[in-house]
Formats: C-alpha cells, sequence, structure tokens
C-alpha cells in the first residue's frame, strides 16, 4: 500500500507553472466588449494551469465555501479544507462571505445581485487564489460578474481581477496545484455527475474524472447522459418543479443505472436534487462531493 | 402594378438604421467578400481551376464516394459506349416508356435519344421553339418516367450536381419525374462549397451582374423523416436517382 | 399574428409531460436528430466545426450590424433581377402585401413550402379570406395544417405525432383507405399534393437566406416542396424576416455547412435552391413573377436591443431544442407560440411581449446546452438571463412583470445574505421550526443519513413531492471553522 502514496513535492506541484510561466497574465485581461457583440465573456482560460509567480512559498488561497455547504453540506466544507491543507495550501476563510449572488442574479434580480457581489469583491480583494467548491458559484464569480459589472467599468475591473483567481475545487487542484494524484482512498464504486456551469460555464470537463481514477480503492463507471441537466437550476426546481422533477427522474435512472454504490459531483445543488431523489426511491446510493471522496488520504484511513 | 406595397423602403431602413443607432453609410471597412475588384477573383479562379485540374483524379475518387454516400446510384466511366449502356439498362430496368432530357452539351458527347428511341423509348428535348410551346413541354415532363440532365458543376464536398436552369434547361426535368438520371463530366467538378461559390461570383460579375433565375444543388433522392423520424425517400422530388460519372 | 397562448405555459407543459405518446416522440429526438447531429460533427472534426461556427457568427455580427444597408442591396439587387421587394412592418402589413397580390393577381390556389415567418403571421388564413386555398407541401406542415395545429418543432413540424394518427387523418381528410405504413402516408401526400403544385397559381416559399449581392433567395429543403413550390406556379412570393440577409455568395458556404448537420446531421440536404429574380425571358419555366415580401415584426426591437440582437443570429437548425431537457420534456405546444424551444424561449418573448410570455425565459435550468450546439454560438442562457431582468427590473412597466412574492423573497434573500449574522440568526431559525415539525404528529416526517425523508412540509411541498430534503446541521460550515479549523489542522 505505501507504494501507491505519491508524496507531492513543491517542485512538482509547479513544475507546470515554469514551463507557462510566459503565457499572458490573466489579470492583464482587456477590456471586454458589451456582451452581445463577443461569442463569449471570455475570462482567463482555465486550462492554462499555473498563474503563480512566485515558486517556493505554498500557494495562498482563500476559501469561499458556498452558502449551500456552509449552511446545509458543513461536512463537505471541511472536506475541502483538509484537502487542500493536505496538499500544502496556506488557506483561509474569511467569515464575513454569505452568497455569490447567483439565486438573485439568476432570477433576474441583477441590482440586488450586484449588492452580495460587491461584498464578495470586497472579500477577496486581496486573495491570491479564491478555491470554490461548486462549478455554479465558481462560474457566477468567474464569469457572470462580468457581465453583471457590464457597465459598470470600475467594478468591472474588480471583477476581472476576482474572476481571473476564481478556481472550482478540482480545477484548482490540477491546474494550479498540478495535482494528479491527491493519494486518496475510497472503496467502492463511483460515477460522476458533471455539473452543467462546471462543465460549460468553467470548461472543466476532465478534471474531477481523472483525480478520481487516481484514487485508490475506487471504480469509477461512466453514466449514461452524464452531461445532460439533473433538473435543478435553483429556484427552477420549485417554480416548474414538474419539469425539474421530470429531469430528475432521468438522471436517478441513468444513476442507478450504472449500480454504483456513490455517485460524486463538484455541485452539493446538483446532489441535493440528486440526492433528494434517489433518497425518496430509498436508494443506497451515496451522494458524494469530490472534496469527501479525496478527503480520506492513506495515513488517516481507519 | 408593379409599385411596391407596404412601407416605402427609404422609412423600412430609416426604422432598422434607428433600431442600429447608425448613419446610412457602407461599412467601413468595406466587407472583404464584396469588394468589386474583379482582377482578384479572375487570380483566385485561375489557381483554383489549376488545382482542380492537378488534383482531379482524386477529387473524381471524392466526389463518386461522397454522392453514393448521399443517395445517388454512381456509375463511373469514361467510355461514351459504356455510358450509354448503362442508361439503358437503368431505361430498361425500370421499364421506362417516356424520357425528357435537357438540351445541354453532355448530349453531344452521349447521344442517348437514337439509342433510347430504337427500344420503344419516346424522348423528348424540353428546349421551347415555335413549334415546341413550353405548355407542351411541361406535359411531357409530367407524362416522364424519367429526366435526364447534364451539370454545370458538381461537388466533390457534398456530392452534389449543380444545375442552373435556363434555355435548354428546364427546371422541372430534374424534379417532376419519379427518377433522374444525371450526366457529369470530369470537367464539371470543383472541389468545394468554396470554389463553386468563388467561381459564381466571377461568372455573376463577368455578365454584369447577370445571375440566372435560379440555381439548384441536387443529392441523392428526395427525403423526408416527418413521419416518427422515419425515413422516406422520394416524397415531391424523385425517389431514385442515377449519376454517371465520365471519368 | 398567430394566436398567442404563451401564457399557459406552466399549465400547457404539465399536462405534456404526462403524456406518454409525447415522451415517446421527443425521447427520439435525442437518439434520432441530435446522435446524427454529433456523429456528423465528429466526421468533419470538433475543431473544423468550430472554425465554422466563428465564421458563421462572424458573418452574422456583420449582416446584421449593417442591416440596413445590406438590405437596400439586397433590393437593388432582387429589382435588378426583375423581382420586386416589398417591406412590412408587422404582420398585419405582411398579410395586406399577400392579400393584395392575390387580389390583383387572381390567384385561387397557392402552395406553400415550409415557412416560419408564415406560420408567425398566420399567413394562411389571411389568403384563406381572400378565397385562396393554400396547401402546405412539406409533409410535416401539411400534416399539422390537416390537423388545424401549430409546428412542435422547427425542423420537424410533426414529430408529436405517431404514424397511426397521421394514418387516421389522411383517412379522414383525404377520404382515402387507413394505411399506417410511413411510406405508403408519404406516397399519399406525394399523390395529393403533385396535382395542387400543377394546379397553383401562386408559390410561397420562406427564405434560409436572402444574398444581398446577387439578390438571390436560398431555400433549403429536402423533399422537393420547395423545388416545386419556386418553379412551377406562375408566381412565386418569398416571405421572410429581416434578418436573413448575408452579404455576399461566398457567405453561403459555411451556412450549407453548418445548417443541415445542425438540423439532421445531413452533410448537405437533397436540395439547396437560390432564386434570383423571375424566370428569364428565355429560360424553359419557373414563375413569370418574383416577389420578395421582407418583414419586421418586432425585430427592429431585437435588433435595437444589445442584450437580444444575438437572438438574429439564430438560422433555425432545431439543434438547441434537440438537445434540450426542458424542451424534451414539454415538447413544442407548450410554448405557445410560433418558436418553440430554447431559442423561442427567446424569440417569442422578444416578438409577442415580455409580459405576454414572461414564464418562457424562467423555464430553463440555465445548463447551457444549448449554446453548445449552436452553430452560430448564440448565448442562448444569457440571453434568458437578461429577459429575467427585464421581468425582474425593467422600468419599462410593459415589461417588469415580477410579482410581489417574488420580489419580497428576493429582497429578503439579499437583506438575509448582506449581513453574516442574520445569515447565523436564519440558521438558527431554521433548525428550530425543523425541530417543531418533528415534534409534530401531523407532519410525516422520517430522519435518515441526515435526510429528512417523505416529508410533506408546508411552503418546501413543491421540492418534497418528489424529493427528501437535506436536514438543517446543528452546525453550519462558519461555526466548525470557528472552533476546529481556523487555527490549523
Amino acid at each position: 500500500m505505501p507504494g501507491r502514496i505519491r508524496a507531492i513535492s513543491w517542485s512538482q506541484i509547479l513544475s507546470p507553472v515554469a514551463a507557462s510561466n510566459t503565457t499572458q497574465s490573466p489579470l492583464r485581461q482587456s477590456r471586454l466588449p458589451r456582451s452581445c457583440l463577443s461569442a463569449n465573456l471570455t475570462p482567463a482560460d482555465p486550462a492554462q494551469p499555473g498563474e503563480r509567480l512566485s515558486s517556493n512559498s505554498p500557494p495562498k488561497a482563500d476559501l469561499f465555501v458556498t452558502c449551500i455547504i456552509d449552511q446545509l453540506y458543513p461536512q463537505v466544507g471541511v472536506s475541502v479544507v483538509r484537502v487542500l491543507r493536505r496538499l500544502g495550501v496556506d488557506l483561509s476563510f474569511q467569515e464575513d462571505q454569505t452568497c455569490c449572488g447567483q439565486p438573485l442574479y439568476n432570477a433576474g434580480y441583477s441590482k440586488k445581485a450586484r449588492t452580495l457581489a460587491r461584498r464578495v469583491l470586497d472579500t477577496f480583494e486581496d486573495s491570491e487564489y479564491v478555491v470554490v467548491p461548486s462549478g455554479s458559484c465558481a462560474a457566477m464569480m468567474r464569469v457572470f460578474y462580468l457581465d453583471l459589472f457590464r457597465d459598470d467599468p470600475a467594478m468591472l475591473k474588480q471583477a476581472e481581477l476576482l474572476s481571473s483567481k476564481v478556481y472550482e475545487f478540482s480545477q484548482f487542484l490540477t491546474s494550479v496545484l498540478g495535482a494528479e494524484d491527491t493519494g486518496s482512498t475510497y472503496s467502492g464504486t463511483a460515477t460522476y455527475h458533471p455539473s452543467c456551469h462546471l462543465l460549460r460555464e468553467m470548461k472543466v470537463r476532465d478534471e474531477p474524472q481523472s483525480l478520481l481514477r487516481s484514487v485508490s480503492g475506487l471504480e469509477l463507471t461512466d453514466l449514461p447522459g452524464a452531461e445532460t441537466c439533473c433538473g435543478f437550476g435553483g429556484a427552477f426546481s420549485i417554480k416548474f418543479p414538474h419539469i425539474s422533477e421530470g429531469m430528475l427522474a432521468d438522471k436517478v435512472e441513468n444513476v442507478v443505472s450504472t449500480g454504483a454504490d456513490t455517485l460524486v459531483s463538484c455541485d452539493m445543488g446538483c446532489l441535493m436534487q440528486i440526492g433528494g431523489g434517489l433518497s425518496r426511491q430509498d436508494s443506497e446510493i451515496k451522494v458524494r462531493h469530490l472534496a469527501q471522496v479525496l478527503d480520506q488520504d492513506h495515513s488517516s484511513n481507519s | 402594378m408593379d409599385r411596391p406595397l407596404g412601407v416605402p423602403k427609404a422609412e423600412f431602413l430609416d426604422s432598422v438604421r434607428r433600431a442600429l443607432d447608425r448613419k446610412p453609410a457602407a461599412p467601413d471597412p468595406a466587407y472583404p467578400r464584396l469588394l468589386d475588384d474583379v482582377s482578384a477573383l479572375q487570380v483566385e479562379a485561375k489557381r483554383i481551376r489549376a488545382r482542380l485540374i492537378e488534383t482531379r483524379p482524386a477529387l473524381l475518387d471524392r466526389f463518386a464516394e461522397v454522392a453514393e454516400a448521399g443517395g445517388w446510384n454512381v456509375h463511373r466511366t469514361s467510355d461514351p459506349e459504356n455510358a450509354m449502356a448503362h442508361i439503358q439498362s437503368v431505361a430498361d430496368s425500370l421499364g421506362v416508356k417516356n424520357a425528357v432530357r435537357s438540351d445541354q452539351e453532355v448530349f453531344a458527347q452521349i447521344l442517348v435519344d437514337a439509342p433510347l428511341e430504337s427500344t420503344g423509348i419516346s424522348v423528348t428535348t424540353v428546349s421551347h421553339s415555335p413549334d415546341r410551346s413550353r405548355e407542351s413541354l411541361r406535359s411531357s415532363i409530367i407524362a416522364a418516367d424519367i429526366g435526364l440532365t447534364g451539370a454545370d458543376y458538381a461537388v466533390a464536398e457534398t456530392g452534389s450536381v449543380i444545375i442552373m436552369p435556363r434555355k435548354g434547361l428546364s427546371r422541372l426535368v430534374s424534379v417532376v419525374p419519379p427518377v433522374h438520371l444525371a450526366l457529369v463530366r470530369p470537367e464539371d467538378l470543383v472541389e468545394s462549397l468554396d470554389d463553386l461559390f468563388l467561381l459564381r461570383r466571377l461568372e455573376y460579375h463577368d455578365k454584369g451582374g447577370e445571375m440566372g433565375s435560379y440555381l439548384n444543388f441536387i443529392t441523392g433522392p428526395s427525403r423526408t423523416a416527418d413521419i416518427e423520424q422515419t425515413l422516406v425517400v422520394g416524397v415531391h422530388g424523385p425517389k431514385e436517382v442515377h449519376l454517371v460519372l465520365l471519368g | 399574428m398567430a394566436d398567442i397562448k404563451t401564457k399557459d405555459f406552466s399549465k400547457a407543459s404539465a399536462v405534456s409531460i404526462l403524456d406518454p405518446q409525447l415522451r415517446r416522440a421527443l425521447r427520439q429526438v435525442g437518439t434520432g436528430f441530435d446522435a446524427a447531429r454529433r456523429a456528423a460533427i465528429d466526421e468533419v472534426s470538433p475543431k473544423l466545426w468550430d472554425e465554422w461556427r466563428e465564421e458563421a457568427r462572424r458573418i452574422k455580427i456583420h449582416s446584421l450590424d449593417h442591416l440596413d444597408y445590406y438590405l437596400d442591396l439586397l433590393e437593388q439587387n432582387v429589382t435588378k433581377a426583375g423581382g420586386h421587394v416589398h417591406f412590412a412592418k408587422d404582420a398585419a402589413q405582411a398579410n395586406d402585401i399577400m392579400a393584395e397580390l392575390v387580389r390583383t393577381r387572381n390567384i385561387k390556389i397557392a402552395t406553400k413550402s415550409k415557412s416560419m415567418v408564415s406560420e408567425e403571421l398566420s399567413l394562411n388564413p389571411a389568403l384563406e379570406a381572400q378565397g385562396v386555398d393554400v396547401y402546405e407541401t412539406d409533409l410535416g406542415e401539411y400534416i399539422i395544417q390537416l390537423a388545424e395545429e401549430t409546428p412542435f418543432h422547427l425542423v420537424a413540424p410533426a414529430l408529436h405525432k405517431t404514424k397511426e394518427q397521421v394514418a387516421q387523418l389522411f383517412t379522414d381528410k383525404l377520404g382515402i383507405p387507413y394505411n399506417d405504413d410511413i411510406n405508403a402516408l408519404a406516397a399519399a401526400a406525394r399523390l395529393a399534393l403533385r396535382e395542387k403544385f400543377l394546379q397553383a397559381d401562386l408559390g410561397i416559399s420562406g427564405a434560409n437566406f436572402l444574398v444581398a449581392e446577387t439578390g438571390t433567395l436560398v431555400i433549403i429543403t429536402n423533399e422537393g416542396n420547395g423545388r416545386l413550390s419556386t418553379s412551377a406556379p406562375r408566381i412565386h412570393v418569398g416571405i421572410t424576416g429581416m434578418e436573413k440577409v448575408i452579404p455576399s455568395l461566398q457567405d453561403l458556404a459555411v451556412f450549407l455547412r453548418l445548417l443541415p448537420r445542425s438540423a439532421t446531421g445531413q452533410r448537405i440536404t437533397s436540395y439547396v435552391s437560390m432564386i434570383t429574380g423571375p424566370r428569364r425571358a428565355d429560360d424553359e419555366d419557373g414563375p413569370e413573377e418574383f416577389h420578395l415580401i421582407i418583414v419586421d415584426n418586432g425585430r427592429s426591437k431585437m435588433l435595437a436591443d444589445p442584450d437580444l440582437r444575438e437572438a438574429l443570429y439564430c438560422i433555425r437548425c432545431g439543434a438547441c431544442l434537440n438537445i434540450c431537457p426542458v424542451y424534451q420534456k414539454v415538447g413544442g405546444h407548450a410554448y405557445g407560440w410560433v418558436y418553440p424551444g430554447p431559442i423561442g424561449a427567446i424569440v417569442t418573448p422578444s416578438l409577442v411581449g415580455l409580459k405576454e410570455a414572461q414564464d418562457l425565459p424562467q423555464a430553463s435550468s440555465l445548463c447551457g446546452a444549448c449554446r453548445e450546439v449552436c452553430p452560430v454560438n448564440i448565448n442562448i442562457p444569457r440571453m434568458l438571463l437578461h429577459l429575467r431582468q427585464k421581468s425582474a427590473e425593467s422600468p419599462d412597466p410593459s415589461e417588469r412583470s415580477a410579482g410581489l412574492v417574488p420580489n419580497l423573497l428576493a429582497e429578503g434573500y439579499t437583506r438575509v445574505m448582506r449581513s453574516p449574522a442574520l445569515l447565523s440568526a436564519s440558521h438558527k431559525l431554521g433548525r428550530w421550526q425543523q425541530n417543531v415539525w418533528a415534534a409534530m404528529p401531523f407532519f410525516p416526517f422520517s430522519k435518515k443519513g441526515g435526510m429528512i425523508r417523505k416529508a410533506s412540509l408546508p411552503l418546501l411541498s413543491r421540492w418534497t413531492r418528489m424529493r427528501d430534503l437535506p436536514e438543517l446541521p446543528k452546525e453550519t460550515f462558519r461555526d466548525i471553522w470557528k472552533k476546529d479549523l481556523k487555527e490549523g489542522p
């Protein structure tokens, strides 16, 4: 067993950084034009690993834990902290953080969303990295803030700065830390549900699954119809419950069909929806955030 | 009677300009694909034609393959007699009694009329004249079991036969009869849609801005999947299409 | 304009979602159209595909940004080719133009190839009022015309009908013996309509593209009805939205690559017809007159709105419908007007009024699959959000429609989230409420593995009717952080 544990040295973690230091800093993103004329608001390319400038100090990161984890799934937050610290991240948590504003933004209340977004921008103004254990909230901060402040040049500048520092959890692990194997162990068969915003706004497609493949004792099986939405969609799930439930039923059917005992995702919103559906069917399938699966390393395995 | 109806153009365009918050002006910079530099088009066309000649064998292979995949029954031959024999066998197997054909150059190369007529098939060349009214020709087309045409172009990228109806080339010959047979010569072939549209642009400008009334791409049989997403061939157009590739 | 039933979205979708036949038909959309689309893209390589999408998008951006110029150029070139261009600012005017044309030309029978704009305008009733018999000739359109319905899908209007239903319809309306073989049904339509093509005085078509440089109308079809409608009758009228214009003949190539592949997975459709004016003096056949009716009908409003202009780039391929998990559940009719699916959820409110169709932009989980498949890369989710913003906050009362309850919820949510202290307090309140419920015998309630199971709770029933709820934990993450994590592991 000890052979499985891959100690991650700083030089290993930071090696991709040296190679890509010449790439344009995302901090120097050009001003984005008004939404309609550009195909995409293009935040910093998350595929570029390692924007770290210094190569020796451990990376300093702030955790944006998200309100759903804070209020409903605190143990997921604990796992996030443990995994990041195990990988040597100097992690802080700003205690006055609340919500990124996405529920308001999605409901069309952009003025109110800006109120909350301004708090976030202020809170993380000096952060080196902001790690977000949710593809959806990360997308809000990385992508949608640029839309939210499109008519306010001063705030847009601040939003662009934050955008370049925000990473979803699995993306931070792979792109910034360069982690291929977190030295984790988990016993069981898992299948992975890619959340929509992680997939399509954050462009994180393979990272979580490659991390899962490195987990000792975990067998990963493909989820049919993986990239189809689970039907959560925040307020959508209660505004149009019949449609949301229809989408959920398909997702649950597909999850059950894999025979996996654990469903993994990077968004607790989706997992609340799918987990709620599985539980209602008396399914024994566990739902886990990626961080919970990566949480157990060999040394603490008991 | 020819006066435009609805809102006057100027008023309509004004409302569009208001929406765009824009003054009347040509795009600046000018749109590259609209530059009236015919000599540049000629240079490009020359380059295309040279490439087409140079790559012709591969192009013929590609066209045959893509056309077949697109639903054409492709027969390749560079021998006019073999081509005629094939046309005859298609007509025989379908039990054709009445055929219509266009009046295109390729029929000077492949002489279809006499052999077909010798087997009792009536062949009408659809080209109006003082003796042959459009109405009588239309009746012939409606009565025909097969329509034969050449091609003005053929596109390897899509497996399409392009026809540009005009005097001697009816629009209906290739769509009304239940079977269409097209003869394609190697020199008809272009590689891509880009080639086709560049060459057409040049022709358009060469002819002082005359496009011709119609240009039709034909790729395989008429088809639909409108009932239960199930493919059916031969709805309003031909259900069977043959392509004789002369090279 | 076509009847607007967009206000019924919630009710209509709740009914359609339970219809087993619709569910079967809609499941086929993913396995049929969308699988074919994917295969076609894999064949060209996703990288090249993305280059095409970008090129198409650039062309659309340029065309729409200079729309006045290209409409002018188009009009000049259609006129030069001997055609007539008429501009209509709304549906009523477009129908008036058509009425005037059929009246002055003594039209009795018209055949029509597929045109979404004519559905939008409700052109058929307008023609019928002039005593014209209008025949839809696209097989799917013909079926829904006989059934007196509206299109269920942009590309396959009769997708929701089974072959048995079509057979019964043909028996009832055409008086032919019942036969539910699909080939036989297509043959019956061919027979019935062939006669009409040859009798018709007028052929009506839409347009997929209009080429300004040459004054050419382009239609992309598979059945051949488009060729017949534009060739056999003595008059051809093309009717289309003003956004269809592109500058150059060379611009057409990329759209001919994108549209068929996105719509049906075909490399190219059976037919692409490019029509420039009426038949020339020496031509063998073709219409003696060519008219083009260019319709605004609300499009200039979309053009003027930088948040909505992008929707005018749409080439009506239907790929966003085929991938949309909401469309796949509710189907096309629930959207209540002519344009269904994700793009319909933008176009419909823009053309019929946001207040009239306020549910449509809300009825999306914003999953973004539509944008991912769009051949012109239209950011549909972003526009849905912008429409939601108008609903919630527009200064224009004709657009603002959010009710008191959502407004109060949003206000309350903002106040709580602005203050970490209030957030902690609300967590405690929630815990208290949870304990109260747990203590009450009349709320069925069980806990297992951190879940509140099979509960039927007031206020939460829209969630709990099919899903369990996570139990509100004793401590929040910030409590645990302060206690255990702050000082490091």
